[in-house]
Order: C-alpha cells, then sequence, then structure tokens
C-alpha cells in the first residue's frame, strides 16, 4: 500500500517552515546505531503530570510532529531532530556561550552548551533505547501503578511509532496512555493504540482547508483515524483546544461535536502563554493575544471545559 | 464564621485599644526599676505579668464568642542589658531568653481549673493565677456591662473551674494562651487540639447543642482569636509565631485517632484562609486516602499547611531516642516541625545548628588534598561533623531561663529535658560530595588542588567548571543512589556524634533535619560550594532539594527524600514541595495531590509540607526567581517553570491570576 505519509509529496503538504514531512526513516535518529532496536527522541519527561489521563502520571514527550498548529505550545517538540534552546528569561547576556570552543558536540550549534552560568543553555532531544526509557519510567513503577500511569505525549508520538509501541510494550502492567493529533497512517495509528488503555485525541478544526491553513496539513487521515480509534473498542477522549476565532467558532465546534458524536470531549480554554517558548528554539508565535468566546458546551453531548 | 468579626480583626480595628506599656504600667523603664529594687527573676515574672494583667482592659469585639485580646502593645524586658551581659557570662541563653517552643498541657488546666492547679503551684504560680482570674472577673463585667450575657455566663464558670461544654472549653483555651504570651512566653504551640478538646465537643454534639454547621461556626470564630494579637508575638517574620496546631495521628493505645472534631478543625482553617493557627497532620501508612483528601483540600486553599508528619517514623524515632512510647504517641510539634512531647517535655528544640555545607568546606580546605580516594574523605568528612557537634555542644553550658510561674503552672512533671540540633543544607553538602567522587576520584577529571582554587575563587575563572558542577554532576531530588547515598552516610554520621552526648540537663542530644533561618545564615558564612553553588547563594530550606536541582518532578524528590534513615533524625525539619494552584483544576484533583503526600508518607518520609502557590508567591518569585526553582505554573494544558518564563509571561500569569481573584 502507498502512503502518503511516506513519500515525497509529504513535504509540500505540510507546508512547513523547515520542509520537513513528518517521517523520517533515513537518519540516525530513527534507528540505532548499533543495534535494530529503534531509538526515540525525548524532549521532556514530567513526574506528577495531573491533566494527562487518569490519576497522576509520568509523561513522556516525543520529539517532532508533522503538524505545524500556530498555536503549539510545545515548539521545542515541532521538528524531529534535537535541537538547541535558548531559556532567555533569565540570561544576563555575559556572552560566555558565544566564545569559540572545542566540544565536538557544540559544533552544530555554534553556542557553547558547557558554559552558561545559568544553565539556559541546552540541546532538546535525548535519544533512548525503548529498554533505557522503560526502565526510567518503571523506576517509579509502585507510584504509577497505584495512582495513576504513563502518557506518551509530544511532538506527535506516532511520528516514532516504532519506537513508542516498543516502549509501551515493555510497561505492560502499568496503565498507559498515548495523545496524539491523529496524523499518521492507519497502519501506524494502529499500532501505537494497540498498546494503549487510553487514547487522547485532538481534533482541532473540522474543515480541511482552515485546517491546511492553521495546521499544515490536510485532516482527512485525522478524521480517518479517528473512525479507527472509534471502532477500536479502547478508551478515549477527545482534545479541542479552544483557539480565539479559529477553533472556537460555533461552526467548528458544531462540526466537530458532528464527528465526535457521543464522545466524551474536553475544550481546552486559550491564553497566549502558548508562545512562551518560541524565542527559545528561535521561532516566532503569531496568535494575538485573545481571549475566548463564550463556548456553548450544549453543542456537544459530553464535553467539559478546561482553562 | 461572623463574617463581621472577621472583617474587624482583618482590618485590625482592634489595634486602635493598644497602648504602649510605658504609658500602660506609668513606668518607662521597668528592668530598671526592678534592677533597683533588687528584685529576683521569679519577683520580676510575677510582678511584671501582674501589672500587665491590671493593665490590660477587657474589649470584646463585634461578634464574638470567645474572647479576649491585647490591648498593651508590647511587653518590658525585665532585665537591663547590663544584667543580661552579666547573666550571659555565666549562662547558656537561648534565643531571647524567655521561655519558647514549650507545648503546655492545656488538657490539664482545662478540665479541672485553675483554682484545683493553685493548690499545686508556688508562691509565684498562685499570684500569676490569682491575676488571670482577676483579669477573667474584668472581661466577665465588661460583657456584662455590653449586655453579652453569654460571655459572661462562660466567664462565670471559667477560667476557674474545669470546662463543661464546648464554648467554654474554647474559652479556658483562649485565656490560658493569651496569659502565656502575656507572661512573656512566645511560640506557645497548641499541641493536639483535636484530642484535648474531643470530650466537649462529643458530648455537646451529643446533647444536641450543636449542629455541624453551628459547630464550625464556633470554631472558626474561635480560629479567629488566634490572628487577635499574633501581629505583637515576637518572630524572625510576621507569622513566624509557633501557634500550631496538631491534628490526627495515633492514641496511646495506638489506634488512629481522627473524629468529627478534626474534620472540622481543617475546614474551619480553610474556610478562613488565616494564617493561624498552623494546621499539623499526624498520618501513618495506615491512614486512610479519605484522611488524605481532606488534608489536600486545605492544602488547595494556598496557605501552606498542612503540614505532614508520619506517626510510623516518628513514634518509632521518638521511642529509640528514649521517650516512653506512651510518650512519644502522643507527640505534637514546637512553633515549626520539631517534634516534641506535650507536658512533659521541657527539650530545647532548637538549640544549635550543623551546617554539612561547611563541613565539606572545611574538609575541602583541610585535608582534601591527601585523601587517596573518596572513602578516605568521608572518613575526614565523619571527623569533622564529631568535631563540630563537640564545638556546638560544648558551648551549651549553664542553660538558663527566666523562670515564667505561668507557664510552670501549665507544665507537669517534666520528664525530658533534650536538645535539638538543626542539620542545615543537606542537598548543598551530598551534591557537592558527590560532584567531588565523580570528577576527582571518579573520572579523574579535575585535581583536588584545581578544585579548592576553583571554589575559592567562586568559579569567576572556571565557568565551564561551574557550568558542569552546577547542571551535569548528580543532585539530590533525581532518585539517583549514587548521590543520594551520601546524604544518608551524612544524616548517619550526625545520628551518630550525638547519640550518647549528655547535655547540661542530663538530656540528650536529638539530630534533625530542619534549617529554619539557617538555610540563609549558614550559607553566608561560606563561600561557594563544590557542587557549583556561588558564594551567596542560599542552601534549600529545611530538608529540600538545591535550589538549582533541575528534577523531573516531585516523585524523584520524595524518593530521593526517603531514603536515609529518618527515624535517626527525628528533631524534624520537612520536605517541602511547591504546586501551582492550577494542579488543583478537575474533579479528581484532591485525590492525585493526595495520592502524592501519601506515597511520600508509605515511602517512609518524616515530614512533608506542600505549598500550593498563589499570586503573592508568584510576585516573589519575580523578584527572587532563585528562590522558586521547582514553581510549576499551569499555562494551558501545559505547565512550565515559572522562573523560566519570559518577563512578559510572568507578567501574564500574574495578570491571570489577579484577574481571577
Amino acid at each position: 500500500m502507498n502512503d502518503i505519509f511516506d513519500t515525497a509529496d509529504g513535504i509540500e503538504k505540510s507546508g512547513r517552515a523547515d520542509g520537513f514531512d513528518g517521517i523520517d526513516k533515513s537518519d540516525k535518529f530513527d534507528k540505532g546505531e548499533d543495534t535494530h532496536e529503534p531509538r526515540g527522541i525525548v524532549f521532556d519527561i514530567k513526574e506528577f503530570a495531573v491533566h494527562d489521563g487518569p490519576g497522576v502520571r509520568t509523561t513522556v514527550f516525543m520529539k517532532g510532529c508533522p503538524l505545524s498548529c500556530r498555536w503549539c505550545h510545545n515548539p521545542e517538540g515541532l521538528s524531529p531532530r534535537p535541537e538547541l534552546m535558548v531559556k532567555t528569561a533569565r540570561c544576563r547576556h555575559c556572552g560566555l556561550c558565544t566564545r569559540p570552543c572545542e566540544h565536538e558536540d557544540c559544533k552544530p550549534y555554534g553556542r557553547c552548551l558547557h558554559i552558561c552560568p545559568e544553565g539556559l543553555i541546552s540541546v532538546v532531544g535525548k535519544s533512548w533505547t525503548p529498554d533505557e526509557l522503560a526502565a526510567r519510567i518503571l523506576r517509579d513503577y509502585d507510584f504509577l501503578k497505584s495512582s495513576g500511569g504513563v502518557t506518551i505525549s509530544g511532538g506527535e508520538p506516532t511520528m516514532q511509532s516504532e519506537f513508542v509501541s516498543e516502549l509501551l510494550r515493555r510497561l505492560h502492567g502499568l496503565h498507559r496512555a498515548v495523545e496524539t493529533c491523529g496524523y499518521c497512517s492507519g497502519e501506524r495509528f494502529t499500532s501505537v493504540i494497540n498498546e494503549c488503555d487510553y487514547v487522547i485525541m485532538d481534533i482541532k478544526l473540522a474543515d480541511p482547508e482552515a485546517h491546511k491553513v492553521w495546521c499544515g496539513v490536510d485532516n482527512a487521515p485525522i478524521l480517518e483515524n479517528f473512525e479507527r480509534l472509534r471502532s477500536s473498542g479502547r478508551e478515549y477522549l477527545v482534545r479541542v483546544p479552544l483557539i480565539p476565532d479559529v477553533t472556537d467558532t460555533r461552526e467548528n465546534l458544531a462540526a466537530i461535536s458532528e464527528i465526535v458524536g457521543d464522545s466524551r470531549v474536553e475544550l481546552l480554554g486559550y491564553n497566549n502563554m502558548a508562545g512562551a517558548k518560541y524565542a527559545g528554539v528561535g521561532r516566532v508565535y503569531t496568535l494575538p493575544d485573545k481571549k475566548n468566546r463564550e463556548i456553548d458546551l450544549a453543542l456537544f453531548k459530553h464535553a467539559v471545559l478546561s482553562r | 464564621m461572623s463574617q463581621a468579626l472577621l472583617d474587624y480583626v482583618l482590618a485590625g480595628e482592634h489595634h486602635a485599644f493598644r497602648r504602649d506599656a510605658a504609658d500602660a504600667l506609668g513606668i518607662d523603664n521597668l528592668a530598671e526599676y526592678y534592677r533597683a529594687a533588687g528584685l529576683t527573676p521569679e519577683e520580676r515574672m510575677a510582678d511584671r505579668f501582674e501589672r500587665l494583667c491590671r493593665a490590660e482592659t477587657p474589649r470584646i469585639l463585634p461578634d464574638e464568642k470567645i474572647c479576649y485580646v491585647r490591648t498593651i502593645k508590647n511587653i518590658p524586658d525585665c532585665f537591663t542589658p547590663d544584667e543580661w551581659d552579666e547573666i550571659r557570662k555565666g549562662h547558656f541563653i537561648h534565643e531571647i531568653g524567655y521561655i519558647s517552643n514549650l507545648s503546655p498541657d492545656y488538657a490539664k488546666a482545662i478540665s479541672r481549673g485553675l483554682v484545683a492547679l493553685r493548690e499545686e503551684a508556688d508562691e509565684y504560680g498562685r499570684r500569676a493565677i490569682d491575676n488571670i482570674i482577676d483579669l477573667a472577673d474584668r472581661y466577665r463585667d465588661e460583657a456584662l456591662r455590653i449586655g453579652r450575657g453569654d460571655i459572661a455566663a462562660t466567664l462565670e464558670r471559667v477560667p476557674r473551674y474545669g470546662a463543661t461544654n464546648l464554648r467554654e472549653a474554647l474559652q479556658f483555651f483562649r485565656i490560658i494562651h493569651f496569659s502565656l504570651w502575656l507572661e512573656g512566653n512566645y511560640h506557645v504551640t497548641t499541641g493536639r487540639f483535636d484530642k484535648y478538646i474531643y470530650p466537649y465537643f462529643k458530648a455537646d454534639m451529643d446533647k444536641g447543642i450543636y449542629t455541624r454547621e453551628t459547630a464550625l461556626e464556633l470554631i472558626e470564630d474561635f480560629f479567629i482569636s488566634f490572628n487577635k494579637d499574633s501581629d505583637l508575638y515576637p518572630g524572625v517574620q510576621q507569622g513566624d509565631n509557633g501557634q500550631s496546631m496538631v491534628l490526627g495521628g495515633r492514641d496511646k493505645n495506638g489506634r488512629e485517632w481522627f473524629s468529627e472534631l478534626s474534620e472540622l478543625c481543617l475546614e474551619a482553617s480553610r474556610n478562613l484562609g488565616l494564617i493561624d493557627p498552623k494546621i499539623n497532620l499526624r498520618v501513618s501508612k495506615s491512614t486512610p486516602i479519605d484522611e488524605y483528601i481532606k488534608g489536600t483540600e486545605l492544602t488547595r486553599a494556598g496557605l501552606g499547611f498542612p503540614q505532614y508528619s508520619n506517626d510510623d517514623v516518628v513514634i518509632d524515632g521518638l521511642v529509640s531516642l528514649g521517650y516512653s512510647p506512651e510518650d512519644a504517641a502522643n507527640y505534637v510539634v514546637a512553633a515549626c516541625w520539631e517534634f516534641i512531647i506535650p507536658g512533659c517535655a521541657f527539650d530545647v528544640v532548637n538549640i544549635g545548628a550543623l551546617s554539612f555545607p561547611k563541613v565539606i568546606d572545611t574538609v575541602l580546605h583541610t585535608s582534601f588534598s591527601g585523601c587517596n580516594d573518596f572513602d578516605e574523605l568521608l572518613g575526614k568528612v565523619r571527623d569533622e561533623i564529631n568535631a563540630e557537634c563537640d564545638s556546638i555542644t560544648s558551648k551549651i553550658h549553664d542553660l538558663w531561663f527566666v523562670p515564667s510561674p505561668f507557664m510552670s503552672v501549665m507544665l507537669d512533671d517534666i520528664k525530658y529535658r533534650n536538645f535539638g540540633i538543626h542539620g542545615t543544607g543537606i542537598a548543598t553538602a551530598a551534591d557537592s560530595l558527590a560532584a567531588i567522587r565523580k570528577y576527582v576520584y571518579d573520572d579523574k577529571s579535575i585535581t583536588p588542588t584545581e578544585l579548592i582554587a576553583a571554589v575559592d575563587d567562586n568559579f569567576e575563572h572556571t565557568p565551564e567548571l561551574l557550568h558542569k558542577l552546577r547542571y551535569d554532576a548528580p543532585k539530590m531530588g533525581r532518585d539517583d543512589d549514587y548521590v543520594d547515598g551520601i546524604a544518608t552516610s551524612l544524616e548517619d554520621m550526625f545520628a551518630d556524634s550525638l547519640a550518647g552526648r549528655r547535655n547540661c540537663e542530663g538530656g540528650i542530644y536529638r539530630a534533625g533535619t530542619g534549617s529554619a533561618m539557617y538555610y540563609l545564615w549558614h550559607a553566608a558564612e561560606i563561600g561557594a560550594s563544590p557542587d557549583g553553588r556561588r558564594r551567596g547563594e542560599p542552601f534549600g530550606t529545611n530538608f529540600s532539594p538545591s535550589l538549582f536541582a533541575d528534577t523531573d518532578g516531585p516523585v524523584s524528590v520524595i524518593k530521593s527524600f526517603t531514603k536515609q534513615h529518618l527515624g535517626r533524625v527525628i528533631n524534624g525539619g520537612p520536605l517541602t514541595l511547591e504546586f501551582h494552584n492550577s494542579v488543583f483544576r478537575g474533579d479528581d484533583s484532591l485525590e492525585k495531590v493526595a495520592a502524592i503526600v501519601k506515597y511520600f508518607i508509605d515511602r517512609g518520609g518524616h515530614q512533608l509540607q506542600l505549598n500550593s502557590v498563589n499570586l503573592e508567591t508568584m510576585k516573589d518569585a519575580k523578584l527572587h526567581p532563585d528562590k522558586y526553582r521547582r514553581l510549576v505554573v499551569r499555562i494551558w494544558g501545559w505547565s512550565a517553570y515559572f522562573v523560566e518564563l519570559d518577563p512578559e509571561y510572568q507578567d501574564h500569569v500574574i495578570a491571570r491570576q489577579e484577574y481571577s481573584i
């Protein structure tokens, strides 16, 4: 079967600034150097995540996303490659990081990673084997078993589906959730959700053209995967980020309601904090600081509003 | 609660009644007067208390059911500065010399009444009681004068005789508490309030005198009373007044103690949102999750309490220090978090403090270069801890407190005269040793000489080393045995060193994990440290990670800080976790936060403080970001470290909070 996500077309379709198609199978980030074990690139691990599924969870953020939503609040999760992140808030402009250094690992970035006195400069995106990451999560097995579980988020977990499936297989015994945008082949989607007890899936815009404009890609694969999710029998939650005048319009919410039917839905209220990390990865946040309009929850059969 | 009373107290309207002691007593310099008259310390304390009681003006605030409010602002010293100099020549004087940090036997007084206690008191105690009763009579007359027959009726009974109902018991408590502070004692703690008040509560509830709601209202009004005079109480900072209240825990038969009254106290505190009384909750492995959830509801209020203590660890720890099992089971906290037994302990729980980082600093500059391996270095650290403990304990001799006649009445036979020593900067010290172990002995990437030079230079010329030590080296708070095990060794060395030492009162020394204000003071005593802490940067407070340790979150932090033999360092001192209020978004958030508290207790943690951070904290965090490195703010479906946000975003969160109030 010809997978549209693997073709060169994808690059154009994605419309991303870095031209990345969302599926990078070619280079070192997808495959381990010495083994056949897949390696995963992770940009953060957060304990005590209380909004990422049932109970208290450890959330793993996979790096790389095929979408480029203008409101994305984790810009360091967009590129699948490790990248420089500079936390500018406490920078004293001492200039130490711009002096030439001899470290091999600093060369790609043009900055010294090993000198900032405030620890503001780092490369986000650490490479793990499934065994290593599973061991890190299972370190807290007793707590996660009794209080919640583990959530694989991102970025987009299905972009590293082979790794994520391998990881989830190693986490049997814990409650396993995935947070996905659903933009991937059906095969990939199924391979990941098959390893999960719970799926949180974003549906942002019902209109395909609007979806292309705001998220960079067509939403048809997402809606197809949503149908796969519904028929999978797995427990799931639909999340709709409420972006002022983009996704929070009555038309869009009504259309999403049509799509999701009686699914459980969480509507996430907006604020402009989403742009907080953009400067750190050299990106510019373009959405205005606006508030959501009044949201009519009655549009949905089962919806809650979170701020 | 009475909103009118709360508003009145919050507005400080009762401050209008306050007079200066010199005016009220008609004596400009009381200490000089006593010196000239040649009065003994007992006579001075008895006389001062008598004068203050007589000069107090009974004032009953609008709507209040539990009266007594201070109308004399300040309590003049009993001794002149010259006399203090003389006293200090022959004695170790703790803090300001007056009795503090004890847990009086409220239960005894409230049940028996002051007339009965008078029979057993010495002449000074009798005189104090006479003055207390006299002031109570004047309060009664004032109540009658303004038409408050209910208050007058209560004061007909208490404090002369034992309380017969809840209202009398609460008023009696208030009179005792007021009197102890007026006598000049400070950090007067409240003890196991829900235990000794319970019989009165139960009887009244059984008789149908109160519904749950009306009982709650009364307790709320009573709680307000802790806040009427607290700005007059001495402490390092406003609010540092030791009005701690302990709820829950086990009774002497080992049964869980958590009653409807305990619940109402949590609820009252939550409804009022006042900083006093400071609630402590005793829990253990067998505590049901519901009780944690009730505690968490209070955490959500953002007051920074309840503070939790673990009966499993604390009781066993106190027993192994020599406290009887019955007494240990009855433990409370003195002031902040130091464990103490009500009534029978004259422990001085905060008499000194060991600075772990200073120990490391000394070893670094004396014997480090001669050590061949890490174990040898640890041996030197042990020697230095012993030397520091020698130095601390040898300074404490001929301890003397200004005698407090009424406090003496409120204590029973004293069984314990133990001294508590804080242990500060554990994470800074353990992280420093871990960095040395890793880079000097394991990797051999730096020599002792280079490291010492860099530390002494405050890393001014070695920014790359600073970065490595600060951000790459192992840190407590990441569940890394490599460094956590070092902390275990340090705490063990501290406990070992104090074990077997006798203090000048015949008691023992107790090692602890608290820092109080020493996390600043001790940090100022040394320069930079091998963990990459620069000169002038503080340690973590109490038993907590270093301020710049980057952790994955509270699970790892809890694991790092529950590996030590905490029953051996049981003078007290909590791990502090800070959460943004937004963790409480969602229906099941209470269960989630309760789960992490329970995890700490189940893992054998000894004491835990949680802060649900609010607007004021964030404003402070903006001014002092390094104090709040672990403050997490929920933004929108995601979280960030507050201090890592750009200023405009910080302002945004602050503004959002302001708008939402």
